[in-house]
């Protein structure tokens, strides 16, 4: 098996590069971040920027094993505001998922990127955050109240049908 | 050894000796180098249409009407002339110089409706059944409007149709309409026939449709990979507890993506234990690419066998642009049973390049009995071919570059190979930029094109020549030939053709 190396692509994204010299302070942080990332990874997690882009990055969550999800590979957008880290990254699923806290438009609902966000928070505790998700749904605070009343009724149908899509669409 | 190359002697060899085992095909295609079309009938009085090829039997010559109109085909009969009195001059008849001499005409029928056309370069056959794969289209716009679901850049055609016709008898048993979508008719390059599987490529909505044609004589859906993997998925999606409505669809990478990404992904993920210099790895090799790997799009699909595709993919200015050689690509192979990524390459690795070089047989999938004489020279299964490739590669400066060009031709286009004998390396050499098994135009010199024993005594057995007897009168004027081989008679046609709107000139080729 084999994928390109690093040169191959010339098809490389369009996006404007920014000199070292004038990195906001945002990007500076996002900098930081990734190179925390990259020393101590957390697990089933991983996320790089979209080719030179250090605003829009890509994530990739294995679904953990244990639960409905395993065996699933989650790609996810993220996008950093400009003002980073004041307001809160943007993250979206762009794989289909069946979880009371994903919408169907692959929105997330997780407090912390939300209304509990806080500039001492980092991209790795976000990554470890929605990993927790998989773990522990929580039925409370839904975004999908059809599927948090599945999971609170009737948890085996629940993660019958998660680990089905799953199958179907996260392989 | 010394073989004799008198006919009478090789059948009686043929009786008193069996050939090693397993080269029974070969040892009896040796007979065609004694039964060689060496007559050529110049300028044949023949109806002016487009004549398309020989089907891989040999029961039908499949042409098409100049207005794009009919389809009209031919039994290929043997030339046969009675004459009064002397009978000892070695010319033909003026009767034999006809076309109806070679060819009875079974029928001629109208396919397309309202404002479409036959597209001329299209057809595949389906041999066990009989029938034939015809398809006319409506012109192509390339202003087309985005439209959900439409991949931005193709071009659009209102309407292509699929005909499947039973060529016994010319009657339409079935067609196919797709609306508003592009699917690349040319030379076959958009649609695949393997036994009574048809997977066509729609460009514009990036959808694989595998067919099944019955023996029933229907052509049904039995799956789109594309959006979605699985035939149900959609169903079991809209069954499920979400509403799905079309925008949620463009949210999400689309299941042949999903699966392709995810391939990608893994094969990175394994390559390190370490999980700091596999972070490391992913972000070189996968994420500062990832937005390319969401770009590109299905160009073109065959099948490998019943479960097994071929997919090569592509950024959107490749896959309708003609010469694509070059540019970078991936070849995907995948399941569509368990709807898995089993492997990818780019168009430039050399490990797919020595899949290519020795199994090459492998990508030409047909169903077809390997003990059929039916079969096309290539460098897996000749040495003559191996050495001439080997002989490219020698001579090629640049590897990459040959790695490229070479894989260009994956995924292979169906039915563009003629099985004729004639074009069987071991028995003959000739100028394969002149003429060869490939179905093709070919600029046409006025030169005859030579055939050569490929033992000895090497000598020229039979020449081919397009065109007008005595060449043609401005050797300015650009010609276009191609040939049509019947796949088992010797007996082939050769078509000239001027660029301005001159009928063709028609050669018949046979064995007097």
């Amino acid at each position: 098996m084999t994928t390109s190396s690093s040169s191959s692509l010339s098809l490389a994204s369009t996006s404007t590069w920014v000199s070292t010299t004038s990195v906001s302070s945002s990007g500076k942080r996002i900098q930081r971040e990734m190179v925390e990332l990259n020393m101590d990874p957390p697990p089933d997690c991983s996320a790089g920027p979209k080719g030179d882009n250090l605003y829009h990055w890509v994530a990739t969550i294995i679904g953990p094993p244990g639960t409905p999800y395993e065996g699933g590979i989650y790609f996810l957008d993220i996008t950093f505001p400009s003002d980073y880290p004041f307001q809160p990254p943007k993250v979206v699923f762009r794989t289909r998922v069946f979880h009371c806290n994903v919408d169907s438009s692959g929105n997330v609902s997780l407090e912390i990127i939300k209304d509990n966000w806080s500039p001492a928070l980092t991209i790795t505790k976000v990554l470890l955050a929605i990993r927790s998700i998989f773990t522990k749904p929580d039925p409370y605070n839904p975004l999908v109240p059809g599927i948090a009343r599945l999971y609170l009724a009737d948890k085996a149908k629940h993660d019958e049908l998660a680990s089905e899509w799953t199958l179907r669409f996260a392989k | 050894m010394f073989r004799s190359h008198n006919v009478v002697t090789r059948i009686f060899d043929r009786q008193i000796s069996s050939p090693a085992p397993g080269t029974s095909v070969h040892y009896a295609r040796r007979f065609y180098e004694n039964l060689v079309p060496n007559c050529t009938v110049y300028e044949v009085e023949c109806p002016d249409h487009l004549y398309r090829k020989f089907t891989d039997d040999g029961q039908y010559l499949i042409c098409f009407s100049r207005n794009h109109q009919r389809v009209i085909v031919y039994r290929p009969t043997w030339l046969s002339y009675s004459c009064k009195g002397d009978c000892n001059t070695n010319d033909l008849p003026q009767k034999a110089r006809r076309f109806e001499s070679f060819f009875s005409q079974l029928y001629s029928v109208s396919l397309p409706s309202s404002n479409e056309l036959i597209c001329k370069d299209f057809f595949l056959y389906m041999e066990s059944n009989r029938y034939g794969l015809f398809a006319t289209s409506t012109a192509q716009t390339f202003d087309a409007l985005p439209v959900g679901g439409a991949v931005q850049g193709v071009p659009s055609i209102e309407k292509i149709t699929f005909h499947l016709l039973r060529l016994e008898d010319g009657v339409v048993l079935d067609h196919k309409c797709f609306h508003n979508d592009f699917i690349n008719l040319a030379h076959n390059v958009g649609a695949f026939l393997y036994d009574d599987l048809l997977a066509i490529v729609s460009l514009r909505y990036q959808t694989i449709h595998i067919l099944q044609i019955r023996d029933s004589g229907n052509l049904v859906d039995v799956r789109a990979i594309g959006t979605f993997c699985r035939e149900d998925d959609e169903l079991f999606l809209n069954s499920s507890a979400q509403n799905i409505h079309e925008t949620t669809v463009a949210c999400f990478h689309s299941g042949i993506k999903q699966r392709l990404l995810s391939f990608i992904f893994r094969g990175i993920w394994n390559e390190e234990t370490d999980p700091t210099s596999r972070v490391q790895g992913l972000k070189k090799k996968f994420y500062f690419h990832f937005q390319d790997y969401v770009d590109l799009i299905i160009w073109k699909v065959q099948f490998l066998d019943r479960h097994h595709l071929l997919i090569k993919f592509g950024s959107v200015d490749g896959g309708i642009s003609r010469n694509t050689d070059l540019q970078p690509a991936f070849l995907a192979v995948y399941n569509m049973e368990t709807t898995e990524i089993v492997a990818f390459y780019q168009n430039s690795a050399d490990e797919l390049y020595l899949l290519f070089e020795q199994f090459y047989d492998h990508f030409h999938a047909t169903s077809r009995s390997p003990y059929t004489m039916n079969f096309v020279s290539s460098h897996s299964n000749n040495m003559h071919a191996r050495e001439q490739l080997r002989c490219i590669k020698d001579k090629a400066s640049n590897s990459l570059q040959f790695v490229k060009k070479m894989l260009a031709s994956l995924p292979f286009n169906c039915q563009s190979q003629s099985p004729s004998p004639y074009f069987d390396q071991s028995l003959f050499r000739f100028d394969e930029k002149l003429i060869s098994a490939t179905d093709r135009h070919r600029q046409s010199t006025d030169h005859p094109i030579k055939f050569i024993l490929r033992r000895q005594p090497c000598t020229l057995k039979f020449k081919i020549k397009p065109g007008p007897e005595a060449g043609s009168t401005d050797s300015r004027i650009k010609k276009i030939s191609s040939f049509l081989f019947h796949p088992v008679l010797p007996l082939a046609l050769s078509i000239q053709q001027t660029l301005f709107l001159h009928p063709a000139v028609v050669n018949i080729h046979f064995r007097k």
